[in-house]
This record gives structure tokens, C-alpha cells and sequence, in this order.
């Protein structure tokens, strides 16, 4: 047996091993429960409606917002252009209840912007209109705020593999800038888009904290109240299931559609794109649209969050915060490497052998991003009583767990920016190395490395992030005494005190900073 | 293989700590909680370890530790997950003559294997002059027309309120409580949201008149960074209803002893240890919670707010209509 079919069988008992906790949860969708029958005649339909209504927005806002960006910056300089390359990313690193709490605080009819404007104008609330942002839009709006940073990021490293050969073409029959973006651009963008996409809808239709806060029902918020109200988890798995199935669809409607179209670029005589210069209205034009997603998602809630964090920085930070602090960081830094290595292996067997059980089993092994960590870690527990019994261990309370956790609610991101960057590279490249009888390792090494070593990066640097914003599947499979700055922050929060809370959110946001400099810098590099 | 022995070095270093210790799985995530438990450590020598993570979760986690768990002691912020585990089999009598003759019947189980160790109110604020404290009288009074477009309160997804439709299922029935709760959406200023502080926000801003929330965030708020929070609970008086032929509303926070507790000695400590004298007066200051062992008084400020009757109802009577007051809040569109 040569190493390569180890790869292949270790990488399938991998997948596999990821996907059983969602599987078992998904188990639940045939099971007679008790509650089933008034969920259905009472609130399933809401949950449906509104998490549809959430998924389309938020598809719509993240693409507008993050596809945009990533298309001005790669294209074109304009004044700030070296500045947004990166500044663009950084929404991403500011947990969403801060956000949440930041707008909620702002701009809802008791928030001091709203009241600031009613006093200015001596008017009461009935007499000025104001957009309700503790509501169903606000939340697609708050949440899109931080997630369009998948669609950017993704979009962005596959625009950067694109030949400007391509836009030579299209200038020379005479398209402008406008009809080369609609026509060239955008057509052969859709898998990068779609995968940051899927990616930003995954998670919004995840959360919890956003939904009950502004009173919007989803699925996740039903199956919270399923869950903790009516002592159910049968019911509450079955309502997570049924959304793993939308998720589930939704991945395999958009791969068929896409199955006979090729967006892969031809390989010859790649020339990277040479930016072409903005001046007068249409640098100002670039600018503004580069701001608005920046001083919306980043400036605005991080400069709330410095103001918190001045009045109280000194009450919070002690010793046991820098430990703190220290095991967040090497939870974040050791677990984004494994799952970065993990996913490789994966999408890259796939790709060496194209086998449609794999393919499949590695869109199953994605679904334990749509569904909230605290549910994931029900159907990890489930999964880690059968092993515990099995060989006499005890699994739970272990960063092991806790580690195996994010590596089953995470591997999706790592995934689809693979899959994305792989779809860059015409697989004539492996074919070509097999035929000159260059081996695989060499082949990998030579050249898919250099080729995916950005989407890898790429990778590391956004799993890095949301595992330290992670919180809930963290609290429910961790060891005694235990804690991370996710989880300070949000006991925080629970003891009223929102404006302590934003310390160590702070440092999760600076953490977050530092990696993106770090990304955009070899960005930059490449 | 290198991954089993990993497992084993973990399982083994595990069983190596502090021969003497309690091991605590808790909802309740408070400073307060942080400061007793290390009182405890110092008064002992009984070192603490402590996993905070939310009531159903811990539950599903002792449940799949089964057999193995390290669970000593459950501490849930109220009393529903008290009920739930009990329920699923997870907790075991406890013989302590100390708890048995401190906490009073109804704040407890009945079969000892559960105790309140805090208590808090659901009460009602309004603005400060406000001519509406003349028409507030009982919890049922509350769904009357006459607050039309009059009442703040969060979503029902929110324990608390869970909690008091709980109760007036136990007062009166499910088929009134439907109609309590529709009462209830008829009368609401706006669609359920936010969270019990913001609820007391929007009194003060004059956007509803009464507000249903907890005594211990109008204690959180007095005096809070946020100054729009501490401005805003200047501005509101608090008001304990009543039921018609009860109480005004408690719920509590509570403890029991795990089935499985390894530690079992020391977590009977520990569960007396929070119904101590110093215990008591550290919750009733640091988290304004109401004590439950009578010879601690609640702190000042919520002194101040005036004193009320607990209900009637044994509080194991929420846990046990919990799931059924989230189903008639379904029926009634509370969302």
C-alpha cells in the first residue's frame, strides 16, 4: 500500500469522524417526539419564514457588500486603496453581541443617537420616523456587517488568481469597466461568492445571541426555547436537523447547478492583474464604497468598544485574565493549524480521486457550521458516551474536546476556501506532473503548494478568529476551571456589566487585528 | 494508538488532583459565585473546580458522562433545571440536618434532593409619578384592556417569564393562563425584545408605562458604567404585585447533589456552605438576590424598593409547568 492510499483511507475516516455528531443529530429528524405536532401548528412556520428571510438577506447584503469591495480593491488603486486591502477584513474580528449591543444601544428608540436626535428636534418618537434596528432587518443588517468579510476575503484571493489576459480580452472588444465587471467579473467570480456566501449565511442562521436580543425567531432561537423550555432535545434536534437539510440543499442545489460549467481560467500565459489607476469621481466613488462596509462593521462599534474598554481596563485586567488570555491565544493558534492541516487533507484527496462518496461525505462534514455550538456539542457528547463506554475513558472536560469541537463546527470555513482556491487550479496541472511521472509529494509540493498556499492562509487566520470569538460549544465541552475571552466576556455581559465586557471582546478584536495585518501583508507579498 | 494514550495521560492526570476537592457544574455565571467559592477553598481546604455552562447543556453532559462523571454538585440559576435533572434521574438524596431545618419546605424538594440557595422576584416598574401605580394591584390584573399598549416585556424565550406563566398555570389552570398570556400581547407596547434592562429603559423613556422584570437587574442597573442604565433606573419605582389568592412571584436559584458525586462528602459541605450565614449576605450584597435563610436581610437597596409576601406555590410547581407555559405562549403569539 503506498502512502497515498493512506491518505485516502485516513482522510475518509476522518471526514467520517467529523460528520458523526451532525449525523447523529440529524438521526432525530425521523423520530416520533411529543412536541413535533405543536411546533408544527403553533410556530414552525415563523421559524421557517424568518430564517429564510435571514439567509436572503443576508446572501444579498454580504455579496453587495463583500463582493464590491473585493472587486474595487483588486482591480483598481484610489486614494486609501492599500489601506481598505486590508482595513476591509477587520469587521470580522468584532464578535457579533458587541455589534449587536453597539447598534442596539445607538440607534434603537431608547438608543442615545435616537434620543439625541428627538431631544435636538423637540419631537417625540410618534412624530419622527426611525428604522426599528432591534428587528428582523436590523439583524440581517448587523450580521452582514460582520460576516460580508468571508465573501471579501474569498473573493479576493480568487480574483487574485485570475489572468489579467482575461481583461485584456475584454478591453479589446471594447467593454468598459462597468460591463467587464457585469459581464467578465461577476460570471466568473460565482464559486468564490457562492462559498463566502454559504459560509456568512451558515452563521447567521446559527446565531442566538443577535436573534434573541432583537426578538427575532429562527430556527436556533426555537430551538433554544425547544431545548431549555420544554426539556426536549429530541424535538430540539429535529428542529436542528431540519435546518442542517436547508443548509444540506442549499450546498447541493448551487454544485449541481454548477456541475457543467467550468469557471476554472485556462492556466496558459498567466499574468497577474496589473491595477489599473482611479481618479476624480471615480476614485471618490471607489472610496466611499470601500468606507461605507468599514466605518459601518468596524469603526463605529470598535470605536464604542475603546470607549468601554477606557473606563474599564483597570478593573478587569488582572492575572488571571493574562492566563486567560495566553490559553485563548494557544487554543486559537494550535487549533487553527490542525484544522487547516485536516481540511487540506480532505479537499485534497478529493481532488487526487475524484470519488462522489467523498465529495459527498465532505459537504456533510460542513453542516456542523449551520447549526449553533451548543447544539453541536449535544450531538458530540451523544457521540462521546458511545466511546467512553466503548474504551473505558472519559472524553468530556477535555481540551481534546473541546478541540475536536472546533474542528467539527469550524472545518467548513477551511473547507470551502480550498475548494475554492483547488477550483483555481486546472487539475491538467496534476494530470501534466503525473504524465512527466513527477511524484505526488513532489507535485504537491512544487506546485499545488505555491498555488493554495494563500486560501491556506487564508484559512488559518479566519478559523484563528472564530475560535477565539467561540463560546457556547466551549462552555459545554471544556475542563474544570477553564476559560477563554469569549467566555469572560459574556459573564460579563450576563452580570449586567456590557461595558466590562468589552476588555477582554477587546483583545479578541486586537487578536483578530494582528492576524488580518499578518494576512494582508503576505497578501501584499504574493 | 498515540491518540488512546493521550486519552489515558489525560484520564489518569485528571484522577492525580488535589485529593480533596468538589467539583461543581454551575448556570449561574456571577462574581459573587466566584468570591464564595474561594471563601470555601480557605475555610476548608476543599479546592473548588467549577464548569459554567447553560442549565439543559450541563444536564445532556451528565447524562453522556454517565457513570463517569466528575460532577460533585449542579447549581442552576432556576429552579426548572433543578427539576429537569431531578427528573432525569441525575441527582441523589441529600441527609443534612443543617438544610433540612434552615430552608424553608417550599424552596426545596421534597425528597431532599434539591435547595434554593437564592431567591429572586418578578416584579413590575413604572415611572416615577405616574399616575398607573394607582391601577396596579395582582399578576392576573395585568392582562385586563385597561393596559392597552401599556406593557414592556422581553421575549418569552426568557426563563424568568417561563417561570410566571409556570405559576399562573399553578394558580389557576392552563386554559387560563392562555387567556392571561393573550391578555398580556394584547397589551404590550411593542413586540417582545431586549433583554429585562432594556425593558427598564423604555419605561423611562416613556415608550410603555409598566415593565414586568427581575429584582436583581434594577439593582445591576443603579449605579451602572452605562450611565443611559443608571439614568434610566432613577427615573422608575418598583411595584410587587401579587396573585389573587398568593404571593408576590420568586423564583430561585438552587443546588443539588449529582447521583454519581465522587466527592460526596465535600459537596454537602459546599451546599451547606451556601446556605450559610456569610453566604447568604454575600448574595443578598454583591447579586441583590433575596436570601432564603430568614435571619440574613436582602441589602439595603433592595430593601428599599419595600418588602412582599413570597407565593404560596411550592416552587418545584414552575419546574413542573415549564414546558407547559412555553406551549400556551406559542398558542398565545407571545413571541
Amino acid at each position: 500500500m503506498n502512502h497515498f492510499n493512506k491518505l485516502t483511507i485516513s482522510s475518509v475516516f476522518l471526514t467520517l469522524l467529523i460528520s458523526i455528531p451532525a449525523i447523529i443529530l440529524f438521526t432525530n429528524i425521523f423520530s416520533s417526539s411529543e412536541n413535533w405536532q405543536h411546533l408544527v401548528d403553533t410556530v414552525l412556520f415563523e421559524y421557517i419564514f424568518n430564517s429564510l428571510y435571514i439567509m436572503l438577506g443576508v446572501a444579498f447584503l454580504t455579496t453587495l457588500l463583500g463582493f464590491s469591495t473585493a472587486y474595487i480593491t483588486s482591480l483598481f488603486t484610489f486614494t486609501g486603496s492599500s489601506f481598505f486591502h486590508y482595513a476591509l477584513i477587520l469587521p470580522f474580528a468584532i464578535p457579533t453581541y458587541i455589534v449587536a449591543y453597539a447598534y442596539g444601544g445607538m440607534f434603537d428608540i431608547t438608543g442615545t443617537v435616537t434620543t439625541f436626535i428627538l431631544d435636538l428636534l423637540d419631537k417625540s418618537l410618534d412624530e419622527v420616523y426611525f428604522m426599528d434596528i432591534m428587528s428582523i432587518q436590523g439583524a440581517i443588517i448587523v450580521m452582514s456587517l460582520v460576516l460580508y468579510p468571508y465573501v471579501y476575503l474569498i473573493s479576493k484571493t480568487y480574483l487574485k488568481a485570475e489572468s489579467s489576459s482575461i481583461l485584456d480580452a475584454s478591453k479589446t472588444i471594447g467593454f468598459n469597466n462597468f460591463q467587464i465587471f457585469y459581464k467578465v467579473i461577476l460570471p466568473i467570480s460565482r464559486p468564490a461568492i457562492i462559498a463566502g456566501v454559504i459560509l456568512a449565511v451558515m452563521e447567521a442562521v446559527a446565531d442566538f445571541g443577535v436573534m434573541d436580543y432583537f426578538g427575532v425567531s429562527t430556527f436556533v432561537t426555537g430551538i433554544f426555547r425547544t431545548w431549555v423550555g420544554m426539556g426536549s432535545v429530541e424535538d430540539a434536534s429535529k428542529l436542528a436537523s431540519m435546518l442542517m437539510l436547508f443548509i444540506f440543499i442549499l450546498i447541493f442545489l448551487e454544485r449541481f447547478q454548477r456541475r457543467n460549467k467550468r469557471y476554472k481560467s485556462s492556466g496558459k500565459d498567466f499574468k497577474p492583474i496589473s491595477k489599473q489607476k482611479l481618479t476624480g469621481t471615480s476614485n471618490i466613488f471607489a472610496f466611499i464604497i470601500c468606507f461605507i462596509p468599514f466605518f459601518l462593521g468596524f469603526l463605529l462599534p470598535f470605536s464604542q468598544m475603546s470607549y468601554w474598554f477606557y473606563l474599564s481596563y483597570e478593573e478587569v485586567i488582572d492575572e488571571h485574565f493574562i492566563a486567560v488570555l495566553l490559553q485563548t491565544l494557544s487554543l486559537g493558534l494550535s487549533s487553527a493549524f490542525i484544522i487547516t492541516v485536516l481540511a487540506f487533507l480532505i479537499v485534497y484527496n478529493v481532488r487526487l480521486h475524484k470519488s462522489r462518496f467523498t465529495d459527498n461525505l465532505t459537504q456533510i462534514a460542513k453542516l456542523g457550521y449551520s447549526i449553533p455550538g451548543a447544539v453541536v456539542a449535544v450531538g458530540i457528547l451523544s457521540f462521546f458516551a458511545y466511546l467512553d463506554k466503548s474504551f473505558d475513558i472519559l472524553l468530556s472536560g477535555s481540551v481534546l474536546a473541546v478541540v475536536f469541537g472546533y474542528i467539527v463546527r469550524f472545518i467548513a470555513i477551511s473547507i470551502n476556501n480550498y475548494e475554492s482556491g483547488f477550483s483555481k487550479i486546472p487539475t491538467s496541472y496534476d494530470d501534466a506532473c503525473s504524465t512527466m511521472q513527477i511524484g505526488k509529494f513532489q507535485t504537491f509540493r512544487k506546485v499545488v503548494f505555491p498555488l493554495i498556499k494563500s486560501s491556506m492562509m487564508a484559512s488559518f487566520i479566519v478559523v484563528f478568529i472564530e475560535v477565539i470569538k467561540e463560546l457556547p460549544l466551549t462552555m459545554v465541552l471544556r475542563p474544570f476551571n477553564f476559560d477563554t475571552l469569549a467566555v469572560l466576556s459574556h459573564e460579563l455581559v450576563g452580570q449586567a456589566q456590557v461595558y466590562e465586557s468589552a476588555v477582554p471582546a477587546m483583545f479578541i478584536v486586537s487578536l483578530g487585528i494582528v492576524s488580518v495585518l499578518i494576512l494582508a501583508r503576505k497578501m501584499v507579498k504574493d | 494508538m498515540f491518540k488512546k494514550s493521550v486519552l489515558s495521560l489525560l484520564v489518569l492526570a485528571s484522577s492525580l488532583i488535589a485529593a480533596s476537592q468538589v467539583n461543581i457544574y454551575s448556570t449561574r455565571h456571577y462574581d459573587t459565585d466566584k468570591k464564595l467559592f474561594k471563601m470555601f477553598e480557605e475555610e476548608t481546604g476543599i479546592k473548588v473546580n467549577v464548569v459554567k455552562a447553560k442549565a439543559p447543556a450541563l444536564i445532556k453532559r451528565i447524562e453522556s458522562e454517565a457513570s463517569k462523571s466528575p460532577a460533585d454538585v449542579l447549581i442552576t440559576s432556576d429552579v426548572a433545571g433543578l427539576y429537569k435533572a431531578k427528573q432525569k434521574g441525575l441527582f441523589q438524596k441529600v441527609n443534612s440536618e443543617y438544610l433540612n431545618k434552615n430552608i424553608p419546605a417550599k424552596l426545596k424538594d421534597q425528597d431532599n434532593m434539591w435547595f434554593g440557595i437564592t431567591k429572586r422576584s418578578r416584579v413590575v416598574v413604572y415611572r416615577k409619578n405616574s399616575e398607573i401605580k394607582n391601577d396596579l394591584s395582582t399578576y392576573e390584573d395585568l392582562a385586563d384592556p385597561k393596559f392597552k399598549g401599556k406593557i414592556m416585556v422581553r421575549s418569552s424565550n426568557n426563563t424568568y417569564n417561563q417561570s410566571l406563566l409556570a405559576a399562573i398555570i399553578a394558580h389557576h389552570g392552563e386554559e387560563y393562563a392562555l387567556k392571561w398570556a393573550k391578555g398580556i400581547v394584547a397589551n404590550m407596547t411593542k413586540r417582545p425584545k431586549g433583554n429585562d434592562r432594556y425593558q427598564v429603559k423604555a419605561i423611562a423613556y416613556k415608550i410603555g408605562d409598566i415593565a414586568i422584570v427581575n429584582t436583581y437587574y434594577i439593582g445591576k442597573m443603579i449605579g451602572n458604567k452605562n450611565v443611559s442604565e443608571a439614568k434610566a433606573v432613577e427615573k422608575v419605582k418598583v411595584f410587587f404585585p401579587k396573585f389573587e389568592n398568593g404571593g408576590t412571584h420568586i423564583n430561585i436559584s438552587g443546588a443539588g447533589l449529582v447521583k454519581t458525586a465522587p466527592n460526596k462528602e465535600n459537596a454537602v459541605k459546599f451546599i451547606e456552605f451556601l446556605v450559610s450565614k456569610k453566604a447568604q449576605e454575600l448574595f443578598a450584597i454583591g447579586n441583590f438576590e433575596y436570601p432564603v435563610l430568614k435571619s440574613v436581610a436582602p441589602s439595603k437597596i433592595v430593601e428599599s424598593w419595600g418588602s412582599f409576601d413570597d407565593d404560596t406555590i411550592a416552587i418545584s410547581l414552575l419546574g413542573e409547568n415549564n414546558a407547559k407555559a412555553v406551549k400556551i405562549f406559542d398558542q398565545a403569539g407571545w413571541k
